[in-house]
C-alpha cells in the first residue's frame, strides 16, 4: 500500500469530478429547490430568490408609456390642480428611470427603493383613477394595466422555507403515490426473491443446457425496460393483447379490459411485468451464490440424517443469506424509485392508481415545470431511500464495506 | 459451474417440467412480438388477433418503423451514447478503483461509502438540478447526456473494478517498480493486461446500463433527432392511437442488439453483476 501523494490523488480526482458535478451537486440542488415556489414557466418564480428583486426591463418600457400617455392626456386636463398631480408622478417615475439608467435585467434593490417604486405606483393608479372620472384620458383602458405592471416589476421572493414539506403532508395524492411505491417494491420483489431462489436451485440442478438457460435468463434483464413495458402493454391490451385474454379465460380478471382499467388491475399488470423483467436477474445473483456453498457440507448433513428441507433452512439459507441481502437491498432500492416501467406501460393510470412517487415527481417537475414541489417530493423519495438502506446495512452489518 | 451429479433420475422431472415452464414463460412475449411483427394490420386489430400464424406475412411494420419512425437512427444515437459513456466510464472508474485498491489514503472508506451511496440515489432527484444546468450551459439536446450517464455507470464501475483490482497479486507491481515503472506505466502496462478480464466485464455492463437509460434523455433530449431507443420506443405509444404492429417490430429490431451482446457475452455478463456485490 502507498501513501497517497498529489500524483495518486490525480487518479480519483476524476471521479471525485464527476460524482461531485452531476451527482452529489444536484441533490444539494434538489434541496434547496425544496424551499423555493421554484417554476420554470412562470416567469417571476423561475429563479431562485431569496430577497425581493426589481425587474429593470419591465419598468423602464412599462414607465416608458405612462409618461408618454400622461403628457398626451395633459390637453384634456382643464383643472390646474390635476395638471400638477400629473407632472408629480411623472417628475416621480423620471426620477426612478434615472436611478434605474444603465441597468438591465432583474437585478437587487434597496428597501427604500421599493417603497419609493410603491409610493409612484400607488399615486398614479389614483390618479388615474380620478382622473378618468372626469375627463378623456389617452389610452384609458390600458393605463391602469401598464400602471399595475410598474408594480409587478417588483419580483417577490419565492423563498416558501417549508411550506412545500407542510403541503406535501397533506397532498392526498402524495400519499396515495407512496401507498403504490410501497405495494409495487414489497409485492414485486417479494415476488422476485421467491421465483428468483427457486428458479437459482432448479438452475443449479440442471445438467444441460446451462448456457442456454443463462442467455434466455439475461435477455429480459437486459432489454431496456421501455422496451419491455411497450411489449407488455401490448400483452395486456384490453383487445388485442393475448395475456388479457389468457387471463379472462383462466377466470384471473372477469373481463380481458379490466386489467388495464381497473386500479387492481392495473397494479397488478404493473407488478407481473416486474416480476417478468427482474426474477430471472435474482435468479442468476442467487445461483452464483449457490454455487459457492461446497457440495461437503450437503453430504455431511445428509449423512446427519437432515432431509432436503432441513437442509435448505439449516444449510442453505445460512450460507446464502449475504447474497440474498445484497440482491434485496440493490432490488428493493430499484423497485422503490421505479420510473420508466410505470411511465411507459400505464403512464400512471388509470386514473393514477399505479402513479408511483417517480412517476408523480416527473409529471410535477417536467409536465408542470414546478420544480420546487418536484423537489420536495423528490427530498421525501430521498429519506425513504435512505431509511431503507440504513435498515438493511444495520442487518448487513459490515459485510457490504469488509470486502474491500 | 461444477454440476452436482444427481443420482436418482426419477426426482429429475419435476424439475425438468418447471424449467420448461420458465423458460415459456420467459420466451413468451418475445415470441408472441414476434409473431404480431409480421401480422398485417388487419389481422392484429381483427379475427387473427390471437392466432399463432400470420396468414399474410408481411414485412412492411418493419419498414414503417425504419423509415418512417428513424428507429435505425435511435439505435445510432443509442451506439453512439453508450459507447462514448462506456469509454470514459471505464478510463474514470479504473483509475479511481486502481487507486482505491492500490493506495491508502485517508477518507478511502468515506469515498467508498459515497460511492455506494451514490448507487441508491433516486435518480429522480438529480434530473431537475442537471436540467436546470443543461439549459443554461444550452446542451439540452446533445450528446452531452453522457456525463450524467456518469451518476447510474460510474459507482457500478468503480465497484467491480476495484473486486477485480483486489484479486490481482500486488508482487507484479513491486517488480515492475524495480525496474523503474512509474506507477502510471505500472497501472496501464502490468495492472491493465491482467485486470482485461474484469475491465471488460465492465465495459458491458456500463454499456448496457447506458443503452437501457430513460429518464436522463427523455427529459435533456426532446428533440427526437437525440432520442436512443428507449425514448424513441416509448413514444410509439404515446400517439394517439397504438399501432401494435409497428410497436412489435420495433421490439424486435431492438432487442437484437442486446440479444447480440448477452449471446457473445454471457460469461462476463453474470461475472460482472455477481462480483459487484454477492460474490463473496
Amino acid at each position: 500500500m502507498k501513501k497517497m501523494g498529489f500524483k495518486e490523488f490525480l487518479y480519483i480526482l476524476p471521479v471525485l469530478l464527476l460524482i461531485g458535478v452531476f451527482s452529489l451537486w444536484p441533490v444539494i440542488q434538489s434541496f434547496t429547490y425544496s424551499f423555493f415556489d421554484y417554476r420554470l414557466n412562470d416567469q417571476t418564480k423561475s429563479e431562485l430568490l431569496l430577497s425581493e428583486k426589481f425587474n429593470v426591463e419591465l419598468f423602464n418600457e412599462r414607465s416608458f408609456y405612462v409618461e408618454r400617455f400622461l403628457n398626451q392626456s395633459k390637453e384634456n386636463i382643464t383643472s390646474e390642480e390635476d395638471q400638477n398631480r400629473v407632472e408629480t408622478v411623472i417628475e416621480d417615475l423620471n426620477q426612478l428611470d434615472q436611478q434605474f439608467e444603465g441597468q438591465e435585467g432583474i437585478i437587487k434593490i434597496s428597501g427604500d427603493t421599493t417603497e419609493q417604486v410603491l409610493a409612484v405606483y400607488e399615486s398614479a393608479s389614483q390618479l388615474v383613477r380620478d382622473l378618468s372620472e372626469k375627463y378623456e384620458l389617452v389610452q384609458e383602458e390600458n393605463l391602469p394595466l401598464l400602471i399595475d405592471d410598474i408594480k409587478n416589476s417588483l419580483v417577490q421572493s419565492n423563498f416558501i422555507g417549508f411550506d412545500g414539506y407542510i403541503k406535501a403532508l397533506t397532498d392526498d395524492r402524495l400519499q396515495y403515490s407512496l401507498g403504490v411505491t410501497l405495494a409495487f417494491t414489497i409485492i414485486s420483489v417479494f415476488l422476485e426473491l421467491v421465483f428468483g431462489l427457486g428458479m437459482a436451485m432448479i438452475m443449479n440442478k440442471a445438467m444441460q443446457g446451462q448456457g442456454f438457460i443463462r442467455v434466455t435468463s439475461l435477455i429480459p434483464w437486459a432489454i431496456p425496460t421501455a422496451v419491455a413495458a411497450l411489449m407488455w402493454s401490448y400483452l395486456y391490451d384490453g383487445h388485442y393483447g393475448v395475456v388479457a385474454s389468457i387471463f379472462e379465460s383462466l377466470g384471473l380478471i372477469s373481463n380481458s379490459t379490466d386489467l388495464l382499467q381497473t386500479s387492481i388491475g392495473g397494479i397488478s399488470a404493473v407488478i407481473l411485468a416486474d416480476v417478468w423483467k427482474t426474477t430471472p436477474y435474482m435468479a442468476i445473483l442467487l445461483l452464483a451464490g449457490l454455487q459457492n456453498i461446497p457440495n461437503s457440507l450437503y453430504e455431511a448433513a445428509s449423512i446427519d440424517g437432515a432431509s432436503k428441507v432441513q437442509q435448505f433452512f439449516k444449510v442453505t439459507l445460512p450460507l446464502l443469506k449475504p447474497s440474498i441481502l445484497v440482491a434485496l437491498l440493490f432490488r428493493t432500492l430499484d423497485a422503490f424509485r421505479v420510473f420508466d416501467l410505470i411511465y411507459v406501460l400505464t403512464g400512471g393510470g388509470p386514473g393514477g392508481a399505479t402513479e408511483t412517487m417517480s412517476v408523480y415527481a416527473y409529471k410535477v417537475m417536467f409536465g408542470q415545470m414546478n420544480f420546487g414541489y418536484g423537489s420536495v417530493i423528490v427530498m421525501i423519495m430521498f429519506i425513504c431511500v435512505a431509511i431503507i438502506a440504513t435498515i438493511y446495512v444495520k442487518v448487513l452489518g459490515t459485510n457490504l464495506m469488509e470486502k474491500n | 459451474m461444477a454440476k452436482p451429479k444427481h443420482p436418482n433420475g426419477a426426482k429429475k422431472w419435476p424439475f425438468f417440467s418447471v424449467l420448461l415452464i420458465y423458460l415459456a414463460v420467459v420466451v413468451f412475449p418475445f415470441f408472441w412480438v414476434l409473431i404480431t411483427s409480421f401480422k398485417s394490420n388487419g389481422e392484429i386489430f381483427g379475427d387473427n388477433a390471437f392466432g399463432l400464424i400470420p396468414q399474410n406475412p408481411t414485412l412492411e411494420h418493419y419498414v414503417t418503423v425504419i423509415t418512417e419512425k428513424g428507429m435505425l437512427h435511435a439505435i445510432l444515437n443509442s451506439l453512439i451514447v453508450s459507447t462514448i459513456t462506456t469509454v470514459y466510464i471505464i478510463l474514470v472508474a479504473t483509475l479511481s478503483a486502481y487507486a482505491i485498491s492500490r493506495f491508502e489514503f485517508r477518507g478511502k472508506n468515506l469515498l467508498l461509502g459515497l460511492i455506494l451511496a451514490v448507487s441508491m440515489f433516486p435518480q429522480m432527484i438529480v434530473v431537475g438540478p442537471i436540467y436546470d444546468l443543461f439549459l443554461s450551459l444550452g446542451w439540452t439536446n446533445s450528446y452531452w447526456v453522457v456525463l450524467p450517464y456518469s451518476s447510474i455507470t460510474l459507482p457500478m464501475a468503480v465497484w467491480i473494478l476495484v473486486t477485480h483490482f483486489n484479486q490481482i497479486p500486488l508482487a507484479l507491481e513491486e517488480s515492475a517498480k524495480i525496474d523503474g515503472a512509474t506507477p502510471f506505466q505500472t497501472l496501464f502496462k502490468i495492472v491493465f493486461p491482467l485486470a482485461a478480464p474484469g475491465v471488460f466485464t465492465t465495459a458491458i455492463i456500463v454499456f448496457i446500463i447506458a443503452w437501457n437509460e430513460f429518464l436522463l434523455t427523455i427529459t435533456l433530449n426532446a428533440n427526437s433527432n437525440f432520442h436512443t431507443v428507449p425514448v424513441a420506443i416509448s413514444f410509439l405509444r404515446t400517439q394517439f392511437e397504438i399501432l401494435w404492429g409497428q410497436v412489435a417490430a420495433a421490439t424486435i429490431i431492438v432487442t437484437i442488439p442486446t440479444l447480440i451482446i448477452v449471446l457473445l457475452f454471457q460469461r462476463q455478463i453474470v461475472s460482472g453483476l455477481t462480483s459487484g456485490g454477492v460474490k463473496e
